[in-house]
């Protein structure tokens, strides 16, 4: 597998078919993979996979700096190619201009992430090539947010309760939105102060209302990759935020954002369709 | 001899702080998995090991992540300015690091340069640091190589150190320490010692007389270009500093408050004018490695980090100050060869 | 020129209460005496400090910066732009921008604003003494340069020529337009005002052209002269060969650097270009020293 992906890039480079493969790179075998940038054939041996590859390198696309060394390859999981097509929809990338290597994974962690005990695309979809094999098995709806359910049967004040006690460790690092790959604002409203709809300060109401906003501008918009929750130094699980959101956009809309390249964004598009039951 | 504690004495005395009203933070449990300094409302809520190091540092004790630097209250067209809530308690930090402890003396440089910033000052005189000494290290780990290292006395007013049997034994290096510890402490023959520490990641005293020249140098690039821009280094970090001035209030009045901010964030130097002195990531990486490693050694001495390995440790990307370190020290020594 | 003389603002009031003195964060009110329009979006306001006291003690050096703010709305960092000799109130100059100066736009007279300083380092207005001054601004950069004219015109005699050279987008932007006329009436003044190409009206006088080119045909005599340069950075870059052309040192060319601030006092960290904190150290730099610098600015 790693032979086919070191060829992989290597062609791509040699060929000029790209100028920059987007990969993962590891120092340290006991550490963790980290992004890297290959440019020259010769280095493509730095490219690594295992199950140490955590980041959604598709966050990189929309990067400045990345976007100036020109034509880029990424590679990406399952769940990381579903944001591939969510960018693409959204046209923040030209889907032709980009060559994404899909890598068959099972699972990355140990032991796995809680993304990956509930993954049905073990096999990357939508992508230009997938190196590798895994199996993937199917997931029943209710299992994807099996989690939730301990915490809907709280009451909505031990809820508050809960996120408050979480959000009170929140730094506004932003960590979990610079690596959110759907965080591709130029200037996202936490930066705007004109008017200054989020405070900047790192109280738990500011923080509160940072989260909040930010879950609602991802729903229907979040592939679940939870980069946020692994980049949050404090360990706050906002995977339990985006959950509930992508439950509500599944069951009310039958859409899960980024498992089929033709359907239209849940929030941009109406049909006569909808449910219009979540309007209380 | 030496002066030893046991573990029941030292919850005991935590007790008796927290009874007496004195505010004290110490490492404990946030969440599964989740280790930070936070207040302690019981003794038991005080871890002393089980973990590396907690996921914030104790300068939120000194420096918070947001303060209240006076209230305004708008009159029609006359303000009234009120000074903040005295800072007057007396507080205690207990289980620190050394490389959390050793950061305080460095701050100390900056926040009295030349104006004298009151709130950090004060905190500082009311504030005593009984430190932990480290037992384990992690790979993130660095204080050996900025000169510091597991049982570095640097900033703290007591020492512990873990003794077979539950007990620790108690160094007081200030007063401070002293008076905290009087009477608390028994005579033994058992004295505490910490293997040693983290193998050196980098040569200190090579990159101090190399960096300032290589402002230039490509490495900035190589090694920080995924950086993704966040501010989990510095918020983590014991020794960053940097803030923001802002006014949080309605049309009656508010308060103009000190909050934490990062050079990594694009907006940090953004002028008004639409010009930014640092436009790429790699430029604002440089800065964070330089300020640490040129520009405050330069102005006050010491160099801007204690080796805590916060800034890789919670970063996405694996980059921090050791990392970029690592890589400039290797590329900068085979140009020259 | 370095202004980081050691200050001692420790109080000692035992409560733990921070004193009025000791907050160094904390402002002096100021009244808004008089608001002008200077162009479509530039203004400047005149303060008088609240506590009669406290304007009787103030005192300041042309060059240095004020912290500036709108109760509610934060802080904006701005040259004081009125000359050092004027004892009863001093002014500033906004483009309205942001978050601040948006709100500052509003203000009127009898407002209270909030000011702390006077920071950083100053013109060397002593050491200029018996030289012939030549300053070089554009666009909102007129400000930062008029309190060191006016303050020039005020000891006239201590001063040989002076040039100015200001030029704007448009006729529309020059800001401080009644000065510049008044200026230029002066004994031994010689104003020099353009516009870039296309914004110029039809009655105007003044020169069609970017300032470099427009300093560079100015044939302004450089022998015991020393400049002050404060622009947009484009302006700058290209001004600066034009003026070692005519002769000048790098010693004798000035500028003040205008990074991002928010605290003013060399904690906040943000100002700095390489190893100098803009607040401190500067804001004056001469181009010598500028070489020094790393590109961070």
């Amino acid at each position: 597998m790693l032979n086919d992906l070191r060829q992989t890039a290597r062609q791509l480079l040699a060929d000029k078919k790209v100028d920059v493969v987007i990969g993962y790179g590891q120092a340290d075998p006991a550490g963790p993979a980290y992004p890297v940038f290959i440019t020259r054939p010769e280095d493509t041996e730095q490219l690594v996979f295992n199950d140490r590859c955590y980041n959604n390198l598709t966050t990189f696309l929309t990067r400045k700096e990345i976007r100036a060394m020109g034509r880029a390859a990424v590679l990406v999981k399952g769940c990381d190619a579903k944001s591939v097509v969510v960018l693409a929809v959204e046209s923040q990338i030209d889907r032709q201009s980009v060559v994404v290597i899909g890598m068959a994974c099972n699972g990355v962690g140990q032991p796995s992430l809680a993304k990956c005990r509930t993954c049905d695309v073990h096999m990357p979809r939508h992508t230009d090539m997938v190196i590798g094999q895994a199996a993937d098995h199917a997931i029943e709806a209710k299992d994807r947010y099996a989690e939730l359910a301990e915490m809907m049967s709280k009451s909505a004040s031990e809820r508050l309760a809960y996120w408050g006690q979480e959000l009170s460790r929140c730094v506004k690092c932003y960590a979990c939105r610079q690596v959110c790959p759907m965080c591709y604002c130029e200037r996202c409203v936490a930066d705007k102060n004109q008017p200054q709809v989020i405070k900047t300060s790192a109280t738990t109401m500011g923080n509160l209302a940072w989260q909040i906003n930010r879950a609602f501008h991802l729903a229907s918009r979040c592939v679940g990759c939870d980069e946020c929750t692994r980049a949050c130094p404090a360990g706050i699980n906002l995977r339990l935020l985006n959950l509930m959101l992508a439950q509500a956009t599944e069951e009310q809309f039958d859409y899960r954002p980024g498992m089929d390249k033709d359907a239209q964004p849940v929030l941009g598009c109406f049909s006569v369709k909808d449910k219009e039951c979540f309007i209380k | 001899m030496s002066e030893v504690i046991s573990a029941r004495a030292l919850r005991e005395l935590i007790g008796g702080w927290l009874k007496a009203g004195i505010r004290v933070a110490g490492p404990r449990r946030v969440a599964t998995d989740q280790v930070a300094y936070a207040w302690l409302d019981r003794p038991e809520d005080c871890l002393l090991g089980g973990y590396i190091h907690p996921h914030n540092s104790i300068k939120e004790f000194f420096f918070p992540r947001h303060e209240s630097l006076y209230e305004y209250r708008i009159e029609g067209k006359k303000i009234a300015l009120k000074n903040p809530e005295p800072l007057a308690d007396e507080r205690i930090v207990i289980g620190a690091r050394p490389c959390d402890a050793a950061a305080m003396p460095i701050l100390d440089h900056v926040f009295n340069w030349d104006f004298k910033d009151p709130f950090y000052n004060r905190r500082r005189e009311q504030t005593t640091v009984v430190t932990l000494a480290c037992r384990e290290h992690d790979h993130e780990c660095f204080c050996t190589s900025v000169g510091l290292g597991p049982d570095a006395e640097r900033g703290s007013d007591v020492m512990l150190y873990e003794l077979d049997g539950d007990m620790y034994e108690v160094r007081c290096v200030t007063d401070k320490g002293g008076n905290l510890m009087a009477g608390r402490t028994e005579t033994s023959q058992l004295t505490g010692s910490v293997p040693p520490g983290p193998a050196k990641k980098f040569d200190l005293a090579y990159l101090r007389e190399t960096i300032g020249s290589k402002f230039e140098s490509p490495v900035w690039t190589e090694a920080t270009l995924r950086c993704m821009a966040c501010g989990a280094c510095a918020y983590t970090c014991p020794t960053c500093h940097c803030f923001d001035i802002v006014d949080e209030g309605n049309a009656r009045g508010g308060i103009r408050a000190k909050n934490w901010d990062a050079c990594q964030f694009p907006m940090f130097t953004l002028h008004a004018s639409g010009h930014n002195p640092r436009n790429t990531q790699p430029q604002r990486q440089r800065q964070r490695v330089m300020h640490k490693f040129s520009i405050y050694p330069d102005k006050f001495g010491d160099v801007l980090c204690t080796g805590c390995g916060n800034c890789t440790r919670h970063c996405s990307v694996h980059l921090g100050v050791q990392t970029v370190l690592e890589a400039a020290e290797k590329s900068w020594r085979n140009a020259t060869v | 020129m370095c202004a980081c003389e050691a200050r001692d603002n420790t109080d000692s009031l035992a409560d733990g209460t921070i004193s009025r003195r000791e907050n160094i964060y904390q402002p002096s009110l100021m009244e808004v005496l008089q608001v002008r329009r200077q162009s479509a979006d530039v203004k400047s306001v005149r303060l008088r400090f609240s506590d009669e006291a406290e304007g009787k003690a103030f005192s300041f050096k042309v060059g240095q910066f004020g912290i500036f703010s709108l109760f509610g709305y934060g802080e904006s960092v701005f040259n004081i732009c009125s000359s050092s000799n004027w004892k009863d109130y001093i002014e500033f100059c906004f483009r309205k921008t942001g978050r601040v100066t948006n709100a500052l736009w509003n203000i009127e007279e009898g407002d209270t604003l909030g000011f702390r300083g006077p920071y950083g380092n100053y013109y060397p207005m002593d050491a200029w003494r018996g030289k012939n001054l030549i300053f070089i601004g554009g666009g909102i950069a007129m400000p930062p340069i008029r309190c060191a004219i006016w303050y020039a015109l005020e000891q006239r005699q201590d001063y040989g020529d002076i040039t100015i050279v200001y030029g704007a987008r448009t006729v529309g932007d020059l800001v401080y337009a009644d000065e510049l006329d008044e200026w230029a009436t002066r004994e031994r003044v010689r104003v020099v005002r353009c516009v870039d190409p296309g914004g110029e009206t039809p009655d105007w006088k003044g020169e069609i052209g970017f300032v470099p080119t427009v300093t560079e045909k100015a044939g302004i005599a450089a022998s015991n002269a020393v400049a002050l340069v404060i622009g947009p950075p484009i302006m700058i870059k290209y001004t600066l060969p034009v003026l070692a052309k005519m002769g000048l040192a790098d010693q004798d060319i000035y500028t003040s650097l205008e990074n991002r601030m928010k605290c003013g006092v060399g904690k906040c960290g943000r100002c700095n270009s390489g190893p100098v904190y803009v607040c401190k150290e500067g804001p004056v730099f001469t181009l010598e020293q500028i070489r020094l610098l790393p590109e961070d600015f």
